[in-house]
């Protein structure tokens, strides 16, 4: 993250030395519409040594996927609620806290400080505190018949308190697995959460990566999903960004060797004041990688949505076929978003296309419906539970598809 | 069944109707046949109860007036209009659609909500009047239809819901000649005693398939003329150049 100035102007000197540890601001493209006054008063620390206690609305709210299940709280594992042993051949999962002495390379270089740049506050903060979390390996042409689910729970004990959790997925050649990342949390203080989530996927492995952000409102939830591809591998991103004051989901993926392909969609639905954010870099290193963003927003009251879409082509990246679609729903005239294409192509033989559009509830469709005896506020959930489902669709496990849409407020499947 | 008096639509400033005069009695087909701009979208948007019109005059339907009604209500009451131009929702499922609007009239009918199983047979049923196959049910509504497949989703709705009075609008535009016999043919077998129906046409065409009882013309945001189906005959020969400057003092005189 380059930072040329702070919030009053001031140059940064120094600060802009090589693992200098700025604080996002306003003039950074990728944070402009985040809320930088309540993000400075998270207080980021180590895990609390006692497991917090999960309240049991909490606990009823974790969708229910089948499969292993490691369950973090306020950035430690509860291994009291998580899965570690008997898992199925090929699978591998350890606490982050226990490979730490002995790292294994994808772990080691999750911890490694990133570029010769200037590190973004939240990311060091991240590789500081976040010690803890899943290290989740996969053996070569391992086949998971069931998703890993991770469950990461924030409770603030004190207000502005912040954690953060870590998160490394390899993937070895040939392997294939389903993992759903739930970000959820209990209590009424200001607090927050980082997660960290570092995917290396090997030759021809194959992730359905699903991630649900449903936080209570009094938080900040920020997600950061760095994924690196292999040739041939196929990365599928699907990420709903429902809860918290601000949600952030962050990706950063990178297609390193030929034929891989990187499929992200995902759903912003926002009310109240909330803020949700996509921030979204695909960077094609390797020629005739294929990438695609698919993004829908529903936004109500007062809340913002933010989609921010990057397509990056290096030199000699020949053949890169990418696109990007951004559609949003406003329900409301006091509810915004930020549409943002970046394209950067410096390969020639590239096919790139990018859309993006913002309306409101077509109302000859409102009328359409209310002709044939619906009630105008049924007619107006059914029209957006229409635009949403669009990407609920997407998701291939049933009883995620039932839990995104029971979150939505609309009852039909 | 349905009494139209002094009828009145504007938009904006601009006015349409000028004072529609028209009655429809239990069972009867009419047509009404106009040029464009003459009105006749308007007349079934006013019967459909549209927003953003300011609607002057009296409907009475079924002994209730209309006009008091939004439309979904009018929807309960029995009434159904087929779109002209059939709204593509994408996203929602056309199954889904149709039993949510059969059973959202039905529940304010007092009535028991139908299951998904029955449903589909009723659709079945409403499916082989229109010749569609199965997985017309699965696609979002009209997203992606064909013109003819639009219509005929229209007419698969007015089979399911099987409205007391169907105002048909432009049924017949865009359709070609084999999809225009498939309509007409749906249109048909749902005609019935209890049943009346309103067809809105710009061309002969559709009324050489469904034969009207009455035909009206209108023009000019009047009914300039009315007759039997022999007047449709007259209009496709000689136009609607001699009803422009009709006086519409004349109107409902015999021809």
């Amino acid at each position: 993250m380059t930072v040329a100035t702070d919030d009053t102007g001031q140059a940064l000197g120094d600060k802009r030395a090589p693992g200098a540890v700025v604080y996002p601001t306003r003039k950074d493209e990728g944070w402009r519409y985040a809320p930088h006054q309540d993000l400075r008063r998270l207080v980021f620390g180590p895990p609390p040594s006692e497991i917090a206690e999960i309240p049991a609305e909490l606990e009823a709210r974790i969708p229910d996927v089948g499969g292993p299940v490691i369950v973090v709280v306020n950035g430690r594992v509860d291994r009291s609620r998580s899965d570690l042993d008997r898992l199925p051949a090929g699978l591998h999962i350890r606490s982050l806290a226990d490979v730490l002495d002995d790292p294994p390379d994808a772990v080691a270089t999750h911890l490694q400080s990133a570029g010769a740049g200037p590190v973004d506050a939240f990311e060091a903060l991240g590789r500081i505190h976040g010690r803890d979390g899943a290290y989740i390996h996969l053996e070569e042409n391992a086949n998971l018949d069931q998703p890993i689910q991770l469950v990461d729970i924030s409770i603030p004990a004190r207000a502005s308190d912040a954690t953060c959790t870590g998160v490394v997925v390899h993937l070895s050649d040939g392997s294939e697995a389903t993992m759903v990342e739930t970000h959820l949390g209990a209590g009424t203080s200001f607090g927050g959460s980082t997660t960290r989530t570092s995917v290396t996927m090997g030759a021809r492995s194959s992730l359905t990566h699903l991630v649900l952000q449903d936080a209570p409102a009094e938080q900040i939830q920020l997600s950061r999903i760095e994924v690196v591809q292999m040739g041939e591998s196929e990365y599928r991103g699907r990420s709903f960004n429902l809860g918290a004051s601000y949600g952030r989901i962050d990706y950063q993926v990178r297609l390193i060797e030929e034929e891989a392909t990187a499929d992200l969609s995902g759903l912003y639905f926002g009310s109240g004041n909330q803020t949700l954010d996509q921030q979204v870099n695909i960077i094609h290193h390797a020629g005739n990688c294929t990438s695609r963003q698919r993004f829908r927003g529903v936004l109500d009251g007062q809340s913002t949505g933010v989609f921010s879409g990057g397509i990056a082509v290096s030199p000699g990246a020949n053949g890169t076929d990418a696109e990007q679609t951004n559609h949003n729903l406003l329900l409301s005239t006091r509810a915004e978003v930020n549409s943002q294409p970046r394209l950067e192509i410096l390969a020639d033989e590239v096919a790139c296309a990018h859309g993006a559009t913002v309306g409101q509830l077509d109302e000859d469709a409102l009328y359409y419906l209310r002709s044939r005896g619906v009630p105008a506020d049924e007619a107006r959930s059914l029209l957006i539970a229409g635009f949403a489902d669009q990407t609920v669709d997407e998701v291939e496990i049933e009883n995620l598809r039932t839990w995104v849409i029971a979150r939505l407020g609309h009852g039909h499947a | 069944m349905l009494k139209i008096e002094k009828l009145t639509a504007a938009v904006g400033g601009t006015q349409i109707l000028k004072g529609l005069d028209l009655t429809i009695g239990e069972g009867e087909v009419h047509a009404v046949m106009g040029p464009n701009g003459s009105g006749k979208s308007t007349l079934a948007h006013a019967l459909a109860g549209r927003d953003g019109y300011q609607i002057g005059g009296t409907i009475t339907f079924d002994g209730a007036n209309l006009l008091d009604m939004v439309p979904e209500e009018r929807a309960v009451a029995g009434l159904f209009m087929g779109f002209q131009y059939p709204v593509e929702i994408p996203g929602v499922n056309n199954m889904y659609f149709l039993r949510t609007a059969l059973n959202s009239v039905r529940k304010a009918r007092g009535e028991s909500e139908i299951g998904a199983r029955d449903f589909l047979d009723l659709a079945r049923q409403a499916m082989d009047l229109v010749d569609m196959k199965q997985d017309f049910l699965n696609r979002a509504v009209n997203a992606g239809f064909s013109g003819g497949e639009k219509k005929r989703n229209e007419i698969l709705q007015m089979a399911i819901m099987q409205p007391r009075l169907a105002v048909l609008d432009e049924t017949d535009s865009g359709l070609d000649i084999d999809a225009l016999q498939i309509v007409a043919s749906g249109i048909n077998s749902l005609r019935s005693a209890d049943r009346s129906m309103l067809v809105i046409t710009h061309y002969q065409r559709l009324l050489d398939y469904v034969k009207p009882d009455f035909v009206h013309v209108l023009v000019d945001g009047r009914i300039v003329e009315s007759g039997d189906h022999t007047l449709a005959g007259h209009l496709e020969d000689h136009g609607y150049a001699g009803f422009l400057h009709h006086d519409p003092s004349l109107a409902g005189q015999p021809t």
